[in-house]
């Protein structure tokens, strides 16, 4: 990513193309204000919203009560930038990883440009590496058969990359749900709170124990074979349970899913109650509500949810050994071979395959909603 | 047995979880006083057992600290971290990484006690006179060394590693339900066992013991299994992507622990094993027989190399370890959970007759005997599969190897998984 | 108690429908950890599958004495210790990151990405690149340095996208108030702001705790001569895995439903104390 001189370029400029017209800089701050309510059928004056916002309104987990929008909105934009300054905020961070990111990164950068030596590696300025994963043996070669079949590690990324599509999909269906029902069917705030961590808890333990815990459920000697035989629905214990995309999907889902959980019910718990009040005294259908007012609002939890688990399944690569019997190669699982027998370079070059892909992922995610957004 | 009479009590509970708690907060503090006192040692659970290390830092009167890791962070760390530890508990394959990249240093067998005592099977590659000498990365091959750490093929005064453990693979079956005893490496690619088969998921060696199974078929000849040409591993892939997608493999395990549960959880009926899996799966009731097939076992050695970085004070202290090391209470250790040491004579002295002759002459066991930590895993008149210790390593296939075209066959291998 | 219309009984059965499915998702995160939790009783012969041979304390009367290899023990503590560590800079660092980026400012977008970047970078590659610049500078690898160091690079991108939806539609007109009643930039942020986004601070602290007390890949070369508890357990499972994991595994979510209870307790408290 290049710096940008237009501060609005890259993340800022990403608005949902539906909204964009409706929530875009141009929007006088006042009506920004509320955010949702510059859609058609609402409110759009200053002093509904006043009304509705004097009932005390209970504190969401994330944000204040709304205020109304005062004169102050106005003035704001002709003065000095207010909150701490932005050298101060950002320095400890930077300068952190500057040192423990950016220049293992670039050494490691530096690296897949070397030559791997069988037993290490050795300086050298080769793109050797690169055209090893991108160009398989015989690609582009007409005499061979299978002449446009990429490389390897390209259909390896390709798979690992459709893969977590589908892992991230099923884990957001079941996400969604469950952060709805808790911001908006427990009422309590303290109820809200403990369930949530309920299900958090899982995720404390070990992923390694985790993963071996579902051995004793899914196995042909486990426990759901176990039921099935002892009610007679089946025979012979099935096998398709452990060890297959079945077991991998499900270990994954059960895995990842919490990170997904946790920002929805953010975003969720942030929009304020007394805006779905009114839009329902106006009239307006639950269903119109969900698709106007509370999945909008909710995006930028369901987008930081998809790339908390798109980052982590890309790079997943020790689930598919304990649940899937290791019957997959992933990205992950390639550029630990290659680390394991000491070819770093090339371990390297997949692993910077890998980053480019996830990056591409997050810029696109972030193309269709925008987290940066203001008041 | 010790276990039976582990009656719950409240307070003898409350009682351990408060030490262990105590020991946890000191131990997970302490460090040793400073970098040049004693010796780190980093290796697998194999060798790197607290018990061993504690008896160390005893006999010794200098402190020993082992770390365990998983195989890769192992080599990783062996290989990238040489100030990270004095002591290597290695495996001579792995010298194709370790040794070019001179990040352990050369010892010198003069300092060694009892290195006249050190088998054969090391230093020549035949046990006995008669046996044959495998394929592949033979310890005899990759040991010696000059004074600069350089390999040399023939004896010297130096040697890069001093060979402790080892052991004899092949595979490990369920004979209830295979039904019949496993003879031959052939059975691992025998559609009999379609959907309950285990491999070893490390490229280098899964594709040996295939190797071993298509030249058992009379498929194939290899000119040498531990290390491949291209159009050999070409070949072997083509051979098992096929089978792969048959659904003739149930799983690929990674480590020990995984390789016994496979064949205790009823997933595999045969799988390829590393030798003291068997004691482990029968340890919880499930029958479990090794097997040993008659074109040879598949051998592996593991032993004890000092980093590069280390001299002075702590390399005489590291000499000291692995003297200790050879003189035989580790070795006697290590045979219950299954390993052999390069002095059996050593090792002899501190076991007890009954567990020589089941752990090495391959006699029935006389009585029940345990495993090191003190549980009994192998029943009156039990024996090994492959009979005795002479008779085991006098017919070894091939060693573990890392083969001149690994990057090749890595990438095929995945090709293989991705199948 | 509302009257029974049409409309509230259709949100009862809402309701109740979405109430089943918290408790099937539930039952399917927590099926594991059942199996778990039962199989840490196992009898001394059994293992880490069903069926169970016998019930005993036995596993966890191991768990609690003396491990074969390495030390889970003092692993744990030393994890426990580092991702106390990691939380407290993640919530820390993510806080100010996310405050920064309410405003606009040159390169921005930059630092976004290079925040995410640490999310994306392959552990192993990652402990490598670290180690080897380390040796160049003889700096000595530790669980509580070096270890330190990537821990906060892998959990900040996590705490910071948290935060960043604490600050979404953020509404800034208190913190205007605060400021035309002449309070200074510090006062603004004790006062207002950090009531406010107090939760959330505590959320991306938790997800720094998790991740970390979770880290393994990046853990590998940078965590010195001693191992942090994902790494010890990695180790274990060199031996036979035995169901004293399963106890260690209980053990931890057991800790957490305690940790999670007291949380509880603490928050009524203050909120009562505040309201």
């Amino acid at each position: 990513m290049r710096t940008t001189t237009s501060p609005s370029a890259g993340l800022n400029s990403l608005t949902p193309r539906r909204f964009s017209t409706l929530a875009n800089v141009s929007t006088p701050p006042a009506f920004q204000a509320g955010g949702v309510f510059v859609y058609d059928w609402r409110v759009t004056t200053v002093e509904n919203y006043a009304k509705l916002t004097d009932t005390a309104t209970p504190r969401g987990l994330l944000g204040a009560a709304p205020v109304a929008p005062t004169e102050v909105d106005a003035k704001r934009k002709y003065r000095r930038e207010p909150g701490f300054p932005v050298p101060i905020l950002i320095a400890p961070a930077t300068l952190w990883l500057t040192v423990f990111l950016f220049l293992p990164l670039f050494s490691i950068f530096i690296f897949s440009f070397w030559k791997a030596t069988g037993h290490g590696m050795t300086p050298a300025f080769t793109f050797e590496n690169y055209r090893a994963f991108f160009a398989s043996e015989g690609f582009f070669d007409p005499s061979k058969s299978d002449f446009l079949t990429p490389s390897i590690f390209i259909r390896t990324l390709w798979s690992t990359f459709r893969f977590t599509l589908t892992v991230m999909g099923i884990c957001l269906i079941l996400a969604y749900p469950l952060a709805y029902f808790l911001s908006m069917q427990v009422e309590n705030f303290k109820w809200q709170l403990a369930l949530f961590l309920f299900v958090m808890v899982p995720f404390w333990t070990s992923y390694l124990i985790r993963a071996v815990a579902w051995l004793p459920m899914l196995g042909r000697q486990g426990l759901i074979n176990e039921f099935l035989v002892t009610i007679g629905a089946i025979d012979e214990p099935l096998s398709f349970f452990l060890y297959s995309e079945f077991s991998y999907i499900m270990a994954l889902v059960q895995l990842y899913v919490v990170l997904a959980v946790g920002p929805i019910f953010f975003s969720l718990a942030k929009i304020d109650r007394t805006l779905l009040e009114a839009a329902r005294d106006m009239g307006a259908t639950p269903f119109q509500i969900f698709r106007e007012i509370i999945m909008p609002l909710s995006l930028p939890g369901v987008a930081i949810g998809m790339i908390f688990i798109f980052v982590m399944l890309m790079g997943e690569f020790a689930t598919a050994v304990v649940v899937y019997g290791g019957k997959t190669s992933t990205t992950g699982t390639v550029i630990l071979s290659y680390y394991s027998t000491a070819n770093y370079p090339f371990a390297a070059v997949n692993a910077f395959m890998l980053m480019v892909a996830m990056m591409i992922g997050v810029v696109f995610i972030l193309r269709l909603v925008d987290i940066r957004k203001e008041l | 047995m010790r276990v039976q009479k582990s009656k719950w009590s409240r307070r003898s509970f409350m009682k351990a979880t408060a030490a262990g708690v105590a020991t946890g907060m000191v131990g997970g503090f302490s460090r040793r006083a400073s970098a040049d006192e004693g010796l780190r040692s980093v290796g697998l659970g194999v060798s790197e057992i607290n018990e061993i290390q504690g008896k160390a830092t005893k006999d010794l009167g200098f402190p020993v600290a082992g770390q365990a890791l998983g195989y890769g962070e192992m080599l990783s760390k062996i290989l990238n971290q040489n100030d990270q530890y004095e002591i290597a508990e290695g495996y001579y394959h792995d010298l194709t990484f370790y040794q070019p990249a001179k990040v352990l240093q050369p010892l010198d067998t003069k300092k060694i006690k009892d290195w006249d005592k050190v088998t054969n099977l090391c230093k020549t590659g035949k046990l006995t006179p008669e046996s044959s000498v495998g394929q592949g990365q033979a310890p005899y091959t990759m040991m010696w060394c000059d004074e600069n750490g350089t390999r040399v093929q023939k004896e010297s005064q130096y040697v890069i590693m001093v060979p402790a453990f080892h052991n004899a693979d092949s595979m490990g079956y369920n004979p209830k339900a295979t039904k019949r005893p496993i003879e031959s490496w052939s059975e691992l690619l025998n559609k009999d066992w379609k959907g309950k088969v285990g491999l070893l998921n490390v490229p280098s060696i899964g594709v040996m013991d295939c190797a071993m199974a298509v030249e058992a078929l009379g498929l194939k000849k290899f000119a040498n299994k531990g290390n491949m040409t291209k159009a050999e591993i070409d070949y072997m892939i083509e051979y098992l992507i096929p089978l792969k997608k048959a659904g003739h493999f149930r799983a690929f395990w990674e480590n020990f622990g995984q390789s016994v549960n496979l064949m205790v959880n009823g997933e595999v009926v045969l799988e390829s094993m590393w030798s003291p899996a068997v004691a482990a799966i029968q340890a919880e009731g499930v029958p479990c027989n090794y097997a040993f097939p008659k074109e040879g076992m598949r051998g592996w050695h593991g032993g004890l190399s000092v980093s590069a970085k280390v001299k002075g004070k702590q390399l005489d202290q590291a000499y000291e370890y692995i003297n200790w090391w050879l003189a035989g209470w580790p070795a006697a250790f290590v045979a219950r959970q299954g390993y052999y040491h390069s002095i059996p004579d050593n090792a002899k002295k501190y076991l007890e007759p009954e567990e020589w002759d089941y752990w090495y002459d391959g006699k029935a066991a006389a009585k029940d005997l345990p495993d090191p930590f003190g549980t009994i895993t192998i029943k009156k008149g039990e024996s090994r599969s492959g009979g005795s210790y002479w008779n085991r390593y006098s017919k070894i296939a091939v060693w573990n190897s890392n083969m001149d075209e690994n990057d090749y066959l890595t990438k095929r291998w995945t090709e293989f998984l991705n199948s | 108690m509302a009257r029974s219309t049409p409309e509230s009984r259709r949100r009862r059965r809402v309701k109740a429908g979405f109430s089943v499915y918290y408790v099937i998702f539930f039952i399917f995160v927590y099926g594991p950890m059942f199996a778990m939790f039962t199989l840490s009783f196992q009898g001394p012969r059994g293992g880490v599958t069903f069926p169970m041979r016998g019930l005993s304390f036995f596993w966890w009367e191991k768990l609690a004495g003396p491990s074969a290899v390495g030390n889970l023990k003092a692993s744990m503590v030393r994890s426990l210790i580092l991702a106390v560590i990691v939380m407290v800079i993640t919530a820390l660092f993510s806080t100010m990151l996310a405050m920064a980026f309410r405003k606009r400012f040159r390169g921005s977008a930059t630092l976004f990405y290079a925040v995410m970047s640490g999310l994306m970078v392959p552990g192993t590659l990652l402990s490598l690149g670290l180690a080897t610049l380390l040796r160049q500078v003889g700096i000595p690898p530790n669980w509580w340095s070096s270890g330190l160091a990537v821990h906060v690079v892998w959990t900040l991108p996590f705490g910071f996208l948290v935060m960043m939806a604490v600050f979404n539609r953020f509404d800034a007109r208190l913190e205007e108030a605060a400021r035309d009643m002449g309070a200074d930039e510090w006062t603004v942020f004790k006062e207002i702001t950090l009531p406010l986004i107090l939760p959330g601070i505590v959320a991306a602290g938790l997800f720094g705790f998790t991740l970390s007390y979770d880290e393994f890949a990046r853990t590998t070369l940078l965590s010195g001569a001693l191992n942090t508890l994902p790494l010890d357990i990695n180790a274990s499972l060199t031996q036979r895995v035995q169901p004293t994991l399963f106890a260690l595994g209980t053990a931890s979510t057991i800790f957490s439903l305690l940790m999670i209870g007291i949380f509880i307790v603490i928050y009524t408290i203050l909120y009562r104390r505040s309201h």
